[in-house]
């Protein structure tokens, strides 16, 4: 006999438990001497075929047929996955009019992700490689002797600065300089997008969900939240083939 | 007139608010065109440099989203296989651990069953509506599982099913009445889930989604309140038996509905000679009446079998026995 | 040294004397008349502020100026139009050297400057439209660096030229032969004194002082040519989204600065204390 798991406190004795087990095993040792397998032991009315049965069996032919149905209905309705992305265009943090106002961190807070999925990105192509770049550094702090301002912007550390092309070895400031944001560093919190946009930079960087991280809930947190209906469904085709959110 | 403010850095955010409502305000009266601009190219930074490409992360591959409905039908049919023919409580409880790290901590809890009853309605009302065929095996195969075999999803592959079962310590018997009352609170929560799940898109919410208790432990994070109620849920599941399960889990409802159709499933025989009663008393969640299985509320914990003193060699000569389930 | 604004002239609009669609750039030519180049239209003003004339372009024009003998030369992408007083085009200027957009027009010595903004450099051609010289890409990167897309510069009464290079918040001094002389400004993000942001000053006009506009804050400013700071012309009066606002003096002193969202030209008088 398998162990019990659980058992809750049964009524009647112990002895009474034990005085039926044994009875169980005389009749064991009975039926198996007794008869072979496959012996009936009665002709009991449920065996015929009755109408109840034949009820049974068509209700679940029946509703067999209508879930087959249905769902044959639904799989010849699919076209692909749909997947949640942030629209530039009317993101507070990108879009273009609004300025003075502090970063919205709704995208960093309302995700259901431990770390939200929504990440900072750089559109490497349409940004400036400025020298001082107000999204890098924290522009209004104290500037150093080397002429760049002392405060870095990211409160995660998560954005990189390094010079590219030719340098200018005599002045520093004379040269591009690249900024990459580490995605596995940035949570999302909005800051360095909301100093990248313009007219205070180039709008190169702007928040994107981040697909190997997003969960693709039916209806987004964050899309509820959201003070600007910045979220939007679109096919993961068409979210992975835009280069941005179609700026205005 | 627009404020010709700079930008600020140190705004508390009613200000902020205020603040952006007039900005706002006065932006829509003057649109602001995206000006001339031009970013350096690679041409004229020169030295070699080469624009870094902007990565595209991947949504969770279309091969891996069939292996979660593929180890979904296999984990059933191990469970229906393991309770009816094995009646094995322990191998069962290796799959509820099993279904709940792949099903529950790996996949997070999503796509579950239970969820997929709102995709399924809204995709059976708004033509707009696009529903993954992941989505739709997810929400059929249980169902057409539970028309033959009844609630095999709910022992041990439902990952909410089994985090309750693993809690389950001392189990109590809830009086028969307050349990049947009960269980019709998940036809009232199938009814409201329904109800905003097929409201216009804008307006529609996913209340089963939304106030999952378990799923914040499966996500390891949460707001405090849904921690609290999962928390809540599992202190009272460790004495009454699976009270998600029971009392609020719509796709219970609707497996119900077809577990009254199954042909096989938990049999009890009846047998005047051996009216022990022990099963009825190992039945947490009141599956057993008067000596009979009630199949639609049976959640395939096979606490019946372990506890029947019939088990063993006589058991497997069921068939033989008067069957009047 | 003290600023009053005293017109603005233009708006938004579809009338004779306002702007449809964009106001790049601005100049004054030594009678005080005003131009004003709204996309692919030239609004001539006179001292007084009343619209006189106007006349349309070929293409989109960046950047607008008088020469000495009234002709007004127009920069466009690639090429630079040059109309007589009442309008009438005269001669079309193309250029393989010009990389795109003409954001700037100056004169020195009989020759014209373009400030070639996609090229990031100045371009010298002489009276018929032959090139010259660069002037800016005697440096390693080739160019000044503009990220914000337009370069500007003015050409002060000894032939130098004073070109901002917004990327490294300096307005720099150069011979019509192409050799840096010096700068004047620094980076700085809260002193006024200096240039905040990412890429500022982003207009520049020089008479017998530098005028500065800047974005993002949007202010136009005054220098001496030792680099100290003058005055503050005018900061909470533009559109906070404006960007590379074109900046013009005539020869009273008083400042043009033209607002590239509300589309209008505020003129400001300098002020003894």
């Amino acid at each position: 006999m398998d162990s019990s798991w659980g058992r809750p406190s049964a009524c009647g004795g112990l002895s009474g438990r034990l005085a039926l087990v044994e009875q169980v095993a005389n009749l064991q040792a009975d039926c198996q001497s007794a008869a072979p397998r496959g012996f009936r032991l009665s002709n009991a009315p449920s065996e015929r075929y009755t109408r109840r049965d034949l009820l049974h069996k068509a209700a679940r032919g029946t509703v067999l047929a209508t879930l087959g149905g249905g769902a044959a209905f639904l799989v010849q309705k699919a076209h692909g996955q749909v997947v949640w992305q942030v629209d530039a265009t009317r993101c507070l943090n990108s879009r273009l009019g609004v300025v003075g106002v502090e970063a919205c961190k709704l995208c960093t807070t309302e995700c259901v992700v431990a770390l939200s999925a929504v990440r900072a990105v750089n559109e490497y192509s349409r940004c400036g490689r400025c020298n001082i770049c107000p999204a890098y550094f924290n522009i209004t702090s104290a500037v150093d002797e080397r002429g760049l301002p002392s405060e870095k912007l990211c409160p995660r550390d998560a954005i990189t600065r390094k010079p590219i092309g030719k340098a200018d070895p005599e002045d520093p400031a004379n040269n591009f300089y690249e900024y990459l944001i580490d995605e596995e560093k940035c949570d999302g919190c909005g800051k360095c997008v909301m100093q990248c946009k313009e007219p205070l930079g180039l709008g190169s960087i702007v928040l994107r969900i981040r697909y190997n991280r997003c969960v693709d809930c039916n209806r987004c947190a964050i899309s509820r939240a959201c003070p600007k209906d910045a979220l939007i469904q679109v096919p993961v085709e068409q979210a992975l083939r835009s280069q941005d959110g179609g700026r205005a | 007139m627009g404020g010709g403010l700079k930008p600020a850095r140190g705004f508390s955010p009613a200000a902020a608010l205020l603040l952006l409502a007039t900005v706002a305000a006065s932006a829509q009266s003057l649109p602001y065109q995206r000006p001339v601009d031009e970013a350096p190219q690679e041409k004229s930074i020169g030295g070699g440099y080469k624009t870094p490409a902007v990565q595209k992360p991947l949504p969770r591959s279309s091969w891996l989203q069939i292996l979660d409905v593929a180890v979904l039908a296999a984990a059933m049919g191990i469970s229906s296989w393991l309770v009816l023919k094995r009646r094995s409580r322990k191998s069962l409880a290796a799959l509820a651990i099993g279904s709940l790290a792949y099903f529950g901590f790996y996949r997070e809890g999503c796509i579950c069953p239970i969820g997929s009853i709102q995709n399924v309605a809204v995709a059976l009302t708004d033509p707009h509506y696009s529903i993954p065929m992941v989505v739709t095996a997810t929400f059929f195969l249980p169902l057409v599982m539970a028309v033959f075999v009844g609630r095999a999803f709910c022992g041990g592959v439902c990952a909410l099913g089994a985090i309750q079962e693993l809690v389950l310590v001392k189990p109590l018997q809830v009086p028969r009445r307050l349990d049947r009352a009960l269980g019709l609170l998940k036809y009232v929560y199938l009814g409201l889930a329904l109800f905003f799940a097929l409201k216009p898109a804008v307006a529609r919410d996913f209340l089963i989604c939304r106030f999952d208790p378990f799923v914040d432990f499966f996500r390891r994070t949460g707001p405090p309140h849904m921690l609290l109620l999962g928390s809540a849920f599992l202190l009272a599941g460790m004495f009454i038996g699976r009270p998600y399960c029971r009392y609020l889990c719509p796709y219970g409802g609707l497996l119900a509905w077809c577990t009254r159709l199954a042909r096989r499933g938990v049999t009890i025989t009846p047998d005047k000679e051996l009216d022990c009663g022990l099963c009825t008393d190992a039945c947490p969640y009141g599956a057993i009446e008067k000596m009979r299985a009630v199949r639609r509320n049976c959640l395939y914990c096979a606490r019946c079998y372990a506890a029947c003193p019939r088990d063993g060699d006589l058991a497997h000569a069921k068939a033989q026995l008067v069957n009047l389930s | 040294m003290h600023y009053r604004q005293v017109a603005v002239i233009g708006g938004k609009g579809a009338g004779p004397g306002q702007f449809s669609a964009s106001l790049r750039s601005i100049a004054v030519d030594p009678a005080g008349n005003l131009y004003a180049a709204n996309d692919s239209q030239i609004t001539v003003f006179d001292e007084a502020g009343r619209p006189r004339r106007r006349w349309s372009t070929s293409q989109p024009v960046h950047s607008v100026a008088v020469a000495g003998d009234g002709a007004v030369y127009t920069g466009q992408i690639r090429q630079i139009e040059i109309f007589d007083r009442a309008g009438k085009l005269v001669r079309t200027w193309r250029d393989d050297t010009l990389a795109g957009r003409v954001t700037a027009i100056g004169f020195v010595d009989g020759d014209v400057l373009a400030g070639d903004a996609t090229g990031r450099a100045i371009r010298r051609f002489d009276s018929n439209g032959r090139f010259r010289n660069n002037i800016g890409t005697d440096n390693p990167l080739n160019g000044l660096l503009i990220p914000n897309g337009v370069l500007d510069f003015g050409v002060d009464a000894h032939g130098i030229i004073h070109a901002a290079n917004p990327g490294k918040h300096r307005v720099e001094r150069y011979t019509p032969a192409g050799e840096l002389l010096g700068h004047i400004g620094r980076f700085h993000g809260t002193d006024p004194a200096g240039f905040g942001g990412c890429c500022n000053p982003t207009n520049v006009a020089v008479r017998d002082r530098i005028y500065v506009t800047e974005k993002a804050g949007p202010r136009a400013k005054v220098y001496n040519f030792s680099g100290e700071l003058e005055a503050v012309i005018a900061a909470g009066v533009f559109n906070a989204n404006c960007k590379n606002m074109s900046v013009a003096v005539d020869r009273r002193g008083r400042v043009y600065v033209g607002d590239t969202v509300k589309l209008a030209i505020f003129v400001f008088e300098p002020v003894a204390i």
